[in-house]
């Protein structure tokens, strides 16, 4: 064995142990490292993001957006990785306007994330990307605007931070309205690039379907408008309109004072935007001697021409006295509602005994929800007639013992407008997925006939003298033939448990063509200061806002010149 | 015959190779758009916004009586005119008509 053997031989063991290492190693990493490598391999090469679809937008009858989501930026700090908080947040304080120390104080804890702002205005975000400074980073959110302000608050609601409805139609449609979340692998190169994922046939996640609603802008604004007026002017506590299509039971606004911008609602309590048109009950006062004269000419207990003795103004039930605002003696039934006469609607009442009283009551939707979709709608207050006292059918036939929402009142009326038939009110007639296909519509739905046709249209003649020679001569439209109720309740005093001679509601409900109703509305005021009737502080909102609607909706005037196009001869 | 093969094996060799940059290349390019597309609705958005915003009634009622000096229509200042369907035309009027064209037919 020469050295050139050995020389050799070394060299192939050298070989040998050089390629045994690699092989060691190659199985080590293969094979025994193989799941822990691929999973940090994957971690580096993939990012898994949630992609969210945006929440969908609603808008009114002719298609205006009144809420919509847009990106904004949210500012995030990184304390671990920034040199010198003081400065940063001396740059960031007046861009986000939030104070220099509260933001450092964020800066300086010991954490890897903590946000600084979130859906800021896009402009405050180009401001802050040219600022460009270490440690600031800057991620894209949805943001719920409603860019009308506080126009239809009550009933669109708000959402919360993280995008969930928290109020109105957000609250109660926030299943159909927010987007679809879906986890998505992304695979990115050295740079942080996304490569090319599955990236073509990447499915984006469906956006929230965008929710139609009956309102009309113009007529929510109008009715808005002119509630805040009355408000104001009877330095009331609150106030609420409703205005309805008759024949459908379609919404077209839904006013409720005082308002508030669902934009910036972290400062109001909830008592700010409570939906009183069907979360507060009230007692109607004479506005039920509608329902109470529709029962009585359905069972043919009175006709328009039957005689009723008024007893001079006072008269004595149940060991208590039922006043009139003014000493009536023998009246025709008409002139009983025209008048407002309580001891009248007393005495109708009684000859309906209770069982029919109640059951036209309750026929009429009082006593239960109109299933109206929005939340919080409450039943109201209508004692079963078990539970009644000796004075109660005299005082529920002028509206007291009974507790009743605006909504439930304007529906009833609109089933005298509607010949006698009830509607269920509703404020979404359609939803349309991100294609704008029509997922789901809402029909018009009838509840119950509640009383006939006949009985409708001579009621409906009745009312109209109220709104002629009645008490609610201040709703009168020129050119139009009005028919409505005015209605004045005293409130009862917390304080004291009996009723008050200082609160009190005053009311109007009516609808407008008579002939051939276009709206049925309802105007409460709550509380208004000095004179309180309901043909003095609701009667001429009625007025107001049904001649400029009337107006917009382009319906003629009874005497208005017509023009035919003939052709020439 | 075996240089043939060379080449050709080459050639599908740099065409696997260029089709992979070309994907990547692709794939970076459709990341860009999808980028742009998403900065450009994010901004049609904000535009709709905006619109809206500014064609809410209460702000056009506000310009129109503040800025321009408009008042609301008063009582019987607005005149609704619906034009009503004309009667068909009677045998007498379409026998006129005809003549009419007839005549105008003839000159």
């Amino acid at each position: 064995m020469g050295p050139s053997r050995g020389r050799r031989y070394s060299l192939l063991a050298l070989m040998l142990a050089g390629f045994g290492i690699i092989l060691f190693r190659l199985v080590t990493l293969q094979v025994l490292q193989a799941a822990e490598l691929t999973a940090r391999a994957d971690r580096q090469h993939q990012k898994s993001v949630t992609l969210e679809g945006a929440r969908g937008t609603v808008i009114d009858r002719h298609g205006k957006v009144l809420a919509m989501n847009v990106e904004v930026p949210s500012i995030f700090g990184v304390p671990t990785s920034l040199d010198n908080p003081a400065n940063a947040a001396r740059f960031l304080s007046p861009v986000l306007h939030i104070r220099r120390e509260e933001i450092e104080k964020k800066l300086r804890q010991e954490k890897h994330f903590v946000w600084l702002a979130r859906k800021i205005e896009p402009e405050q975000g180009h401001r802050l990307e040219q600022l460009s400074i270490d440690g600031i980073g800057m991620v894209m959110e949805g943001r719920r605007f409603y860019p009308k302000g506080p126009l239809l608050a009550h009933v669109l609601g708000f959402v919360g931070m993280d995008g969930i409805g928290l109020e109105g139609l957000e609250r109660r449609y926030e299943t159909q309205l927010h987007g679809e979340k879906r986890m998505t692998i992304l695979q990115r190169d050295a740079l942080g690039r996304t490569v090319f994922p599955k990236g073509l046939r990447e499915q984006v996640p469906a956006a929230g379907h965008a929710l139609t609603l009956t309102i009309d802008e113009v007529i929510q604004y109008i009715a808005e408008k002119e509630l805040e007026q009355a408000v104001d002017h009877s330095r009331a506590k609150s106030g609420t309109i409703i205005v309805l299509e008759p024949q459908s039971g379609a919404i077209l606004a839904m006013a409720v004072s005082p308002r508030f911008d669902p934009n910036a609602v972290a400062a109001l309590t909830a008592d700010r935007w409570r939906n009183r048109a069907l979360t507060d009950t009230y007692e109607p006062g004479s506005t039920m001697k509608v329902v109470v004269a529709a029962a009585a000419l359905e069972e043919r207990v009175m006709m328009p021409g039957s005689m009723l003795f008024g007893e001079n103004g006072r008269m004595t039930v149940a060991s208590t006295t039922i006043h009139d605002h003014e000493k009536l003696g023998w009246m025709t039934f008409a002139e009983m509602i025209q008048k407002s006469s309580n001891i009248g609607a007393a005495k109708t009442g009684m000859l309906l005994g209770e069982s029919r009283l109640y059951r036209y009551l309750q026929a009429f939707g009082f006593g239960q929800r109109t299933d109206v979709d929005l939340p919080g709608e409450v039943a109201g207050l209508l004692k079963s007639p078990r539970e009644w006292g000796r004075r109660s059918l005299a005082s529920i036939s002028m509206g007291q013992e009974v507790g009743v929402t605006p909504l439930q009142m304007v529906s009833a009326v609109a089933a005298i407008a509607n010949d006698g038939v009830l509607m269920k009110p509703y404020v979404v007639s359609g939803m349309r997925d991100q294609k704008g296909q029509l997922v789901k519509e809402t029909l018009p739905h009838v509840k119950r006939r509640v009383v006939s046709p006949v009985t409708a249209r001579t009621l409906t003649t009745i009312l109209e003298g109220v709104v002629t020679s009645g008490t609610g001569t201040k709703a009168a439209i020129p050119g139009f033939r009005v028919a409505g109720k005015t209605g004045t309740a005293q409130k009862v005093d917390p304080r004291t448990g009996a009723y008050s001679s200082a609160l009190s509601v005053g009311s109007f409900v009516g609808f407008v063509p008579a002939d051939s109703p276009r709206l049925a509305m309802i105007v409460v005021i709550d509380e208004p200061q000095g004179e309180a009737w309901g043909g003095v502080v609701a009667a001429p909102v009625f007025r107001r806002v049904g001649e400029q609607v009337l107006t917009y909706l382009g319906v003629s005037r009874d005497d208005q010149v017509k023009i035919a196009m003939v052709a020439p001869q | 015959m075996k240089s043939v093969v060379i080449t050709a094996g080459l050639c599908l060799v740099f065409f696997f190779v260029w089709e992979r940059v070309d994907i990547v290349r692709l794939g970076y390019h459709i990341e860009r758009l999808k980028a742009q597309k998403v900065l450009l609705e994010r901004e049609r958005d904000q535009l709709q916004v905006k619109f809206s915003a500014l064609t809410a009634p209460e702000r056009i009622a506000k310009v129109a009586t503040d800025k321009l000096g408009m008042v609301p229509p008063q009582q019987g200042q607005v005149l609704i005119v619906h034009p009503q369907q004309a009667p068909p035309p009677s045998l007498e009027q379409v026998r006129i008509a005809r003549t009419i064209s007839t005549a105008k037919g003839e000159r």
